[in-house]
């Protein structure tokens, strides 16, 4: 174990909770991935409403694909015209981001005139301030992720095997799939239905019938990234980064050559401690909330 | 390249790897889009998603293992680990806002009674959905999915790094099996499954069978790939 490359993973894991948190705030801007069924649905149901919806693919191979975009226009600033690591980074996340806008911009424009006939209009107020919000995302996103890519090949050591697109395609596919799976149910789950009654899911009557008043004003993408950020975003990069921390955590103390039983048994400390935590939140969730009133069976475990 | 003995345990351990994956996905509690509206149990998205997201961070660590050892048995054990790691975090991190946004107890439709932890399942399921969160069966369901599907990337990997020796294109070919692989066992299972106790669950002999003639074709195509550097490439 060397200080440096202590240092360099905890760079790492500190990137990547700002990238799950930016890639889950993009997502909900955006309303890109499974939440947005229920817009898609709202104004099918007679509901039209003033949310951004750019569901250009599911979040995995969206940011898979701007993650990828970046990596490869640093690796190239990089191999071929020698520019510092940090700047081909950036160079590259403004070009993931360019690439983002234009698929925003025509996935909200199609999909809200597919849905004409439901009386869904294209606002085009929201399309010019919340795309930018959705590419300043993606360039935060893509920045931290390239910048990690770039750690893993030319800084830790050992330096990983893979070229800098690939390991950004892994993780850009990685922080799409926390994302899609953490911080969506915030914005799913509790920003888009929340005058139902409070302490259940989705009642499935109520599909679609989305929130779209604001606390001033009609709700816009840009109130529910105000919401999701204070809980959802940061969630997602909690997960983000203890993936990212925790998984090179452990061969960066152990050395992976020497001692990869030792590398491999913290592993799975850390996997049951975790099998623990969430027994714990069942827990004391169960015993908190108790059974729904409506139950009429038998309570007794 | 040169057809021997060992080129017959490399198809057997691409398929092999690729099976592994295959009825790993089964194991990964997904409830797909209802679930991010803690409308149904599971992780709120897409199995292949999920399974790909885990599997390929395994991957990530085996690559870095295989890069200092040759030993098989360290790099398929980081992988799993790695993977183990992933979905973890992410079912923990999802579990806190099921627990503290939405404020629901954790239930399963599926079963009665938590074959783990023995809690009674059917008082906690809200009203007009089918459970929500993730409860320590599905949590254990998902660990033993991701190591699954953890070995098999790094299984998958392996021999595709014997036979080209180059990391890159090994990691791209290994993404694509694991992807197909997935997307079979996902079609499998309809999208949605909450894990072993699931009588979804049931049907992963189709999946067995269908994943085997997939990784087989698959296999025989990855031990014909010539290395770029003796091709005339970079």
């Amino acid at each position: 174990m060397d200080a440096f490359n202590m240092g360099l993973v905890a760079a790492m894991g500190a990137l990547a909770t700002v990238a799950g948190a930016s890639e889950d705030i993009d997502s909900d801007i955006g309303s890109q991935s499974n939440p947005n069924s229920q817009v898609q649905l709202a104004a099918q149901v007679g509901n039209p409403h003033r949310i951004y919806n750019k569901a250009i693919a599911g979040e995995p191979p969206s940011n898979a694909l701007w993650c990828t975009t970046a990596a490869i226009m640093a690796y190239v600033m990089i191999t071929a015209y020698g520019m510092p690591l940090i700047f081909a980074a950036a160079a590259g996340a403004a070009l993931a981001a360019l690439f983002d806008g234009v698929f925003s911009v025509s996935a909200y424009i199609g999909r809200s005139a597919s849905q004409a006939r439901f009386n869904q209009w294209i606002y085009l107020d929201i399309l010019r301030y919340t795309t930018p919000s959705i590419m300043a995302h993606v360039w935060i996103t893509s920045f931290c992720i390239v910048t990690v890519s770039i750690i893993q090949v030319y800084l830790l050591t050992p330096h990983h095997p893979f070229p800098i697109p690939i390991i950004a395609l892994i993780w850009g596919l990685t922080v799409g799939a926390i994302g899609s799976s953490v911080g969506d149910i915030h914005y799913g789950g509790e920003r888009e239905f929340q005058w139902r009654l409070f302490g259940q899911g989705l009642n499935t009557m109520l599909s679609g019938q989305i929130v779209r008043k604001a606390e001033a004003g009609l709700r816009n993408s840009i109130d529910n990234a105000w919401f999701c950020a204070k809980f959802g975003g940061p969630a997602t990069g909690m997960g983000f980064g203890l993936t990212v921390f925790l998984d090179n955590w452990r061969t960066a103390v152990f050395d992976p050559v020497t001692q990869s039983f030792a590398a491999i048994a913290t592993g799975i400390f850390f996997v049951i401690v975790m099998i623990l935590y969430n027994f714990y939140c069942e827990l004391s969730a169960r015993r908190k909330y108790g059974p729904y009133p409506g139950y009429k069976g038998d309570v007794a475990a | 390249m040169n057809v021997g003995p060992e080129t017959i345990v490399y198809i057997l351990e691409i398929v092999v790897g690729g099976l592994l994956v295959g009825i790993g996905v089964h194991f990964v509690p997904v409830g797909g889009a209802p679930a991010a509206m803690a409308q149904a149990t599971g992780i709120g998205t897409g199995t292949v998603q999920l399974a790909a997201g885990c599997g390929l961070t395994g991957l990530l660590a085996a690559g870095l293992m295989m890069s200092v050892t040759d030993n098989l048995w360290p790099i398929l054990a980081t992988g799993a680990v790695g993977a183990m790691i992933m979905i973890d975090a992410t079912m923990l991190t999802g579990s806190w806002i099921y627990a503290y946004a939405v404020g629901a107890p954790f239930a399963s439709a599926k079963v009665n009674y938590d074959p783990i932890t023995g809690f009674s399942q059917p008082p906690y399921v809200a009203p007009g959905t089918v459970g929500q969160g993730i409860p320590t069966v599905c949590f254990v369901s998902g660990t033993i999915g991701a190591l699954m599907g953890g070995v098999g990337g790094a299984m998958i990997y392996y021999p595709l790094m014997l036979i080209n020796g180059n990391p890159a294109m090994s990691a791209i070919f290994a993404i694509g099996i694991f992807f197909v692989n997935a997307v079979l066992a996902s079609w499998n299972i309809q999208g949605t499954i909450e894990g072993f106790h699931d009588p979804k669950f049931k049907k992963w002999p189709t999946a067995f069978r269908s994943c085997l003639a997939a990784s087989f074709i698959l296999a025989i195509v990855a031990v014909l790939i010539i290395p770029i550097a003796t091709s005339g490439g970079v």
